[in-house]
């Protein structure tokens, strides 16, 4: 019976395209949208026997059977020939048969200009009726809200209407003819149904049929005619081949008419929206108090309403069906269903438009087609409109959606991410926004398995295939809820498998290569978007974030829902509800069904005094930061009313106390709980807030407190001792007594503690670099902190000698002898210098380890040495230190005497070189060996002899070339140089 | 060996420079067969180590002398793995269990205890035992230092363990009782001076007196310091003369300058760029007590006789206070902040008195 044609039914009308989709899904029932069709009320009518006092009834019972015999017969003779209205009119003709055309001259009369009337006369009709009051009530009770609610729906709404679904059709004339034509169909409907109603609540008396019957040849003689009228018409051919005449009439009259029928409801009155927001008011003020006043009676009812649905959460009971429905931020949802959208091509195979192709679309049709163009108009105008009002678009940037698709059509982020606190209804927006839009959900939480096998397993199964048993063959969209407790190679999986088949493409394009594609939409749902494990999915994935839901919008809800229920409460404390949970809808719906059953009535007073609702929350640093840095002001409704509902003696008590100041910072410091990172925040900026007060006391005071909770997380991290944990919380109120002020604070997060202990480490590694690098005879320079204090700033200096930059021969003694033990000094630290490319580009030479960031204080000289004296010291050390590697025997000079005397000694065995030139010379053996084997006899059986040991001699003589040291010996295409044995020790 | 302190380093007890009573009852403590454990402590750059050493080469000859560094690695409880660096000769084993900050314990249960119950291999001539430097011992934890005490007498047999510390105040009661305490004081003022002439010889250099008072009143009596110091100043200009530059020390400077600036203005804006420089001089290792230190010198010296006793009162807490805490900027900051109150508060009295 809620079927109301409001302004809502008009957005729906007018992009019926949209709805359609709804009205696919076979399971999807709509609770806004009555079932009565018109072939319904007709055979209501014929029971009736034509209970009908109004002449639009007779009309109405013609219309859906569109026979004039039967039509006839229910007709009843009625005065009120005048009220015949251009949508009767409209109807008639309709139902004769009008051809799908586009409506050429017609003017204004469409339907949808009409509607706001009628909707106004459904206003008035319904308020008049005093008789049924009470379901009057019931009903308005239910447009207030739907109103209130959806008010707002259609102001964030218009302004993307065009750009969300673009079905596209061949023809826009045809697309415009045919919405049109359903918008006649649905104002048909809805008139019919309305004065149906209108008939039942008036009990009109019956009218004798003469008079009916009189009433329609009026109606007919004066609207349709068989020849061609002498009045503006429209020729209809009727199925039987008669042509058919019917009358056009002109918008003053349809105004009047219009005017006449809501005159007839007895209500003077306005028929602009001022008066009807009004009416609306006051209504849903007085179902209020109804409800309010008629609880205690309704208990009764009450009990057996709830009986009758045992066990069912409120939760699930009033959980959202369709899109409408839903109450999570409108851009969220829409920006969601218009990525899902994106993939229609994919998925469906309907060419999905972006807006700038829509635009130009829309711009050509109203170029060319003529007869549509007043409805382009309108349509264009309307768009330019919505847009200057904002559109989503506009201000959804933040969202970053990207609404360039790939080669295949697909969108470019090929996985949604939502992210949001619990209870905002990110799962509940999934699944309807899946469904919405055509899809089958299938969804993976955390109570499945999530192992990466069966991860796969799912994915695989959900993106490639379709389920058999299903009648409806609708393509599977996968939610993946809980997604931040999956394993992290689950989510490692997911990312490859979403890129996978660009990769694929790229490499193969094959049936096969096909397969591995991605063309079914993924939606990832998690609480924590920061969580390290959704690093990878984060990058790809288009991220949309939950606001928080508004708490006036929540109460709204909960407000219907606790009518519903028939709980007995008031707007205000389903408001303190709201807040109270932090706007978790879950949490507040769940409440409610507490207090329901408890004692069927929730007061402001149970709210505040009960602990229920409450979630532990976990606030971001900053807000803590603020709580602590900022006396809050008071709010005063819900204070003193909590008050007020408390302890009435304490009505005079203002927020600004000091206690309640206390409690609100432990309130705030409870929720965040990371106690270390706080104290560090407001260590940081602690010296920036105000501090009226000159001699420092309470800085103080407040370092004082600093200290203290020092010693404390010392204790406990020392000792694991975690009693004296709690003495933590109190250094916050003290910095908040000490620093708050009712200024916005100027808060940054603190990063000196932590940049301190990267320096910190940084330079201890280095240290620690130069610790290993000292050698065993370099002792005396210490250790640890000595090392570091004494001898590291000492060395700079030491280590830097004046040198001129000339060659090392060209230095003086002074210089030599300098240059000699700054070589020395290195080496013994292990210290030397290595080319590095500076920031800038240039190379420069630096200690290694890096001796100059070493107790380095800004303003202070480092290392002194030019580049010229790095590259010389450098150079030398690496000799110093070749030179100490060698095998010590002494000087440097005693070896190679001995290596001489050595080579002297062994000169009867010749180097090298020479051995491997000189031929081997047949040894012992083998001249025993050459006889026999020698002994060969020729051909005449005589023996022959060989005379081998001759060339050996006469090689060996030849030997005498290669004897000197110097030899050379030609390889093949390699190399022919000279070579001579040389020694380490005399290249330094 | 180039610089100068490794350089001229007595290797022998005989050939120490100062404190040579205390030289001979070394080495007649050598010459005795029960040889306790030790604790040299004495202030930095005194020469406790250069005597330790002379010590070991007394007891087990040169051999002593041919040192090698290792790396040693360990695995703590929580499975982090530490490395530690020893120097060792085959007669002793010399370690820095600081180097393992909070975890040294492990070197001493790990390291210590093993080296200490294996025994000398070859005994011939020699000492029955092995000798352990533990340097820098007042780093060691509480912990660490409970972990030692058992060890101590249980292997005494097999080793001897030679603490050297800056302070016994922070080593336990039962480790010092435990030992032999062998105060090793800095040497005067005439010593320094006469063995920075000395070594200035061996160089071949003239080094002013003038210079060399300079240098020690500077060194803080730190001979190590000294040396380095005239080193430094050596390389900046060849031959001395008397009134020449001698470096500094880095941080002390800034150190200086960061006093000075807490006198020149008491405001919350001032305090955090002294924030700034307090958390510069932790990220360069300077310790936060020896900050402590170097900011009470500087403030008492430049401040009213009134406020002296006050500022010490609050020095000696806030760093009481530190040692019990782990973020040292917090309780430096709180000195810095709770001498500029008092200081504030004097100059406006000062003020008020003038104006009566």
């Amino acid at each position: 019976m809620d079927q109301y044609p409001d302004e809502n039914e008009e957005f729906e009308l007018q992009y019926q395209d949209e709805l359609e989709l709804l009205e696919d899904l076979p399971d999807e029932f709509n609770p806004y949208d009555g079932p009565s069709t018109s072939k319904q009320a007709a055979e209501k009518q014929k029971e009736n026997q034509a209970p009908l006092g109004l002449k639009d009834n007779s009309r109405f019972g013609n219309s859906t059977l569109g026979s004039p015999q039967l039509s006839q017969i229910s007709f009843g003779a009625s005065s009120q020939l005048e009220t015949e209205d251009a949508g009767g009119g409209h109807v008639n003709r309709r139902l004769f048969g009008t051809p799908k055309g586009p409506p050429a001259g017609r003017g204004c009369s469409t339907p949808f200009q009409r509607m706001p009337a009628i909707q106004e006369l459904e206003q008035t009709q319904l308020t008049s009726r005093d008789k049924d009051a009470n379901t009057a009530a019931e009903k308005l009770q239910e447009v207030g809200l739907k109103n209130v609610n959806k008010r707002r729906l259609e102001r964030d709404l218009f302004g993307d209407i065009d750009d969300l679904f673009h079905e596209s059709y061949e023809d826009p004339l045809v697309k415009k003819a045919r919405t049109e034509e359903q918008r006649d169909h649905e104002a048909i409907d809805k008139i019919l149904e309305l004065r149906r109603k209108m008939r039942e609540s008036s009990k009109t008396l019956r009218k004798d049929d003469v008079s009916k019957l009189k009433d329609l040849h009026d109606f007919k003689m004066r609207n349709l005619s068989y020849e061609i009228p002498n009045w503006p018409f429209l020729a209809i051919q009727r199925s039987d081949l008669e042509r058919i005449y019917v009358r056009f009439h002109s918008e003053d009259y349809e105004q009047r008419q219009l005017d006449m029928v809501s005159a007839r409801g007895e209500v003077v009155g306005s028929l602009l929206g001022e008066a009807k927001d009004k009416i609306w008011q006051e209504a849903g003020e007085i179902v209020l108090s109804r409800t309010a006043s008629e609880s205690e009676a309704d208990v009764t009812l009450v009990a057996t309403n709830s009986t009758t649905e045992p066990g069912r959460l409120w939760v699930e009971k009033y959980k959202p069906r369709k899109y409408i429905d839903l109450l999570s931020d409108e851009m969220t949802n829409r920006s969601l269903l218009y990525w899902l959208k994106m993939w229609d091509k994919v998925v469906f195979g309907k060419a999905f438009h972006s807006k700038q192709e829509q635009e130009a679309m829309a711009g050509e049709a109203g170029g060319g087609g003529g007869g549509s163009n007043n409805q382009l108009n309108s349509f264009n105008k309307r768009t330019g409109k919505f847009e200057s009002n904002g559109g989503w678009r506009q201000r959804k940037s933040r969202q970053a959606l990207n609404t360039n698709v790939d080669a295949l059509g697909r969108p470019m982020q090929k996985v949604a991410l939502l992210c949001g606190p619990p209870g905002l209804g990110k799962t509940t927006l999934a699944h309807t926004i899946a469904r919405h839009a055509g899809y089958n959900v299938r969804e993976i939480n955390a109570s499945d398995d999530r192992s990466p096998e069966a991860f796969k397993l799912a994915l695989e199964n959900g993106t490639q295939m379709s389920s058999v048993l299903n009648t409806d063959k609708r393509p599977n969209c996968i939610v993946l809820d809980e997604i931040d407790g999956a394993p992290r190679q689950s989510i490692e999986y997911l990312v490859k498998f979403i890129s996978d088949g660009v990769f694929n493409k790229g490499k193969a394009k094959g049936a096969k290569a096909e397969h591995n594609i991605l063309k079914r939409p993924i939606i990832c749902i998690c609480n924590d978007v920061y969580d390290p494990a959704l690093r990878p999915l984060r990058q790809v994935a288009f991220v949309v974030t939950f606001p928080p839901i508004d708490a006036a919008r929540l109460a709204e809800r909960l407000v219907k829902i606790a009518y519903r229920e028939q709980l007995k409460t008031d707007f205000g404390s389903l408001i303190a509800l709201a807040e109270k949970s932090g706007n978790d809808v879950r949490s507040c719906i769940s409440s409610m069904q507490f207090f329901n059953a408890q004692k069927q009535c929730l007061t402001l007073q149970d709210v505040l005094n009960n602990n229920l609702g409450q979630k532990d929350r976990h606030q971001g640093l900053f807000a803590v930061w603020e709580a602590i840095f900022r006396i809050q002001r008071p709010r005063k409704t819900l204070q003193t009313d909590a008050n007020k509902g408390d302890e009435p003696a304490q009505v005079t008590m203002t927020n600004m106390s000091v206690n309640t100041r206390v409690r609100n910072v432990l309130d705030a410091v409870h929720s965040s709980g990371d106690y270390e990172r706080l104290t560090q925040g407001v260590y940081e900026n602690y010296l920036q807030q105000k501090m009226p007060d000159p001699n420092l006391t309470g800085v103080c005071d407040a370092l004082k407190w600093f200290c203290f909770t020092d010693t404390v997380q010392h204790q406990i991290s020392r000792q694991q001792n975690y009693s004296v944990y709690p003495y933590l919380q109190y250094g916050f109120v003290v910095w908040h007594l000490l620093f708050a002020t009712l200024a916005w604070p100027k808060i940054a997060f603190p990063t000196r503690g932590f940049e301190f202990q990267q320096k910190s480490t940084n330079q201890r590694n280095i240290f620690q670099a130069l610790c290993k690098g000292v050698t065993t005879s370099a002792l005396g320079v210490g250790q640890g902190k000595t090392l570091l204090l004494d001898t590291v700033p000492l060395l700079k200096r030491i280590l830097s000698p004046q040198l001129r930059s000339v060659a090392v021969q060209l230095l003086s003694p002074k210089e030599q002898q300098d240059l000699r033990h700054t070589i020395e000094v290195m080496v013994d630290l292990g210290l030397t210098f290595v080319q590095v490319k500076s920031q800038e580009g240039h190379y420069v030479f630096q200690t290694e380890p890096d001796l100059d960031a070493l107790s380095t204080f800004p303003g202070f000289p480092g290392l002194t040495l030019p580049y010229f004296s790095r590259q010389l010291i450098a150079r030398e050390v690496d000799l110093e230190r070749i030179r100490r590697a060698a095998p010590k025997g002494g000087a440097p000079s005693a070896p190679s005497v001995a290596k001489k005397k050595t080579a002297g000694s062994a000169a009867a065995q010749l180097p090298n070189h020479l051995q491997t030139l000189k031929p081997k010379p047949i040894s012992e053996p083998n001249m025993r060996s050459a006889p026999k084997q020698q002994l060969t006899k020729d051909f005449f059986g005589r023996i022959t002899h060989k005379t081998t040991s001759k060339n050996s001699t006469e090689e060996a003589k030849t030997d005498a070339i290669v004897k000197s040291p110097i030899w050379y010996r030609y390889k093949e295409g390699f190399n022919n140089a000279v070579r001579k044995d040389v020694h380490i020790h005399e290249l330094l | 060996m180039a610089l100068w302190v490794d350089k001229y380093r007595p290797r022998e007890l005989s050939k120490l420079d100062f404190h040579k009573e205390q030289a001979e009852n070394l080495r007649n403590l050598c010459k005795q067969s029960d040889f306790p454990h030790l604790m040299f402590y004495g202030p930095s750059g005194a020469g406790k180590k250069t005597r330790i050493m002379c010590l070991l080469r007394e007891m087990y000859g040169a051999g002593v002398e041919r040192l090698r560094s290792e790396t040693m690695t360990f695995t703590t409880p929580s499975n982090r793995k530490i490395e530690v660096m020893t120097v060792s000769s085959n007669y002793h084993l010399e370690v820095n269990p600081s180097d393992a900050g909070m975890y040294d314990r492990t070197v001493v249960i790990d390291l210590i205890k093993q080296v200490a119950q294996t025994h000398q291999i070859e005994i011939s001539g020699q000492r029955e035992f092995k000798v352990i430097v533990i340097s820098e011992g007042d780093e060691l934890t509480k912990d660490a230092q409970h972990a030692l005490r058992r060890t101590m007498e249980k292997y005494v047999a097999t080793c001897r363990i030679i603490i050297s510390v800056n302070s016994t105040s922070r080593i336990i009661p039962a480790i010092r009782s435990r030992c032999l305490g062998i105060r090793v004081a800095a040497p005067n003022e005439t010593e320094i001076v006469s063995i920075l002439q000395s070594t200035c010889k061996r160089e071949g250099l003239a080094l002013p007196v003038e210079l060399a008072k300079r240098v020690v009143d500077k060194s803080e009596r730190n001979l190590r310091r000294a040396l380095l110091m005239l080193e430094a100043a050596k390389v900046a200009k060849a031959p001395f003369t008397a009134n020449q530059e001698i470096p500094d020390l880095d941080w002390q400077v800034f150190l200086r300058e960061t006093a000075s600036q807490i006198i020149s203005e008491q405001t919350p804006g001032k305090l955090e760029k002294i924030r700034e420089r307090l958390y510069e001089l932790l990220t360069q290792g300077v310790p936060p007590n020896l900050i402590f230190r170097g900011l009470v010198e500087q403030l008492v010296n430049n401040c009213d006789m009134s406020i002296k006793a006050k500022t010490l009162e609050f020095a000696t807490e806030y760093e009481h206070r530190m040692q019990t805490g782990a973020k040292h900027i917090f309780h430096l900051e709180a000195f810095v902040a709770q001498f500029m109150n008092i200081y504030k508060k004097f100059l406006s009295e000062l003020v008020m008195t003038d104006d009566f």
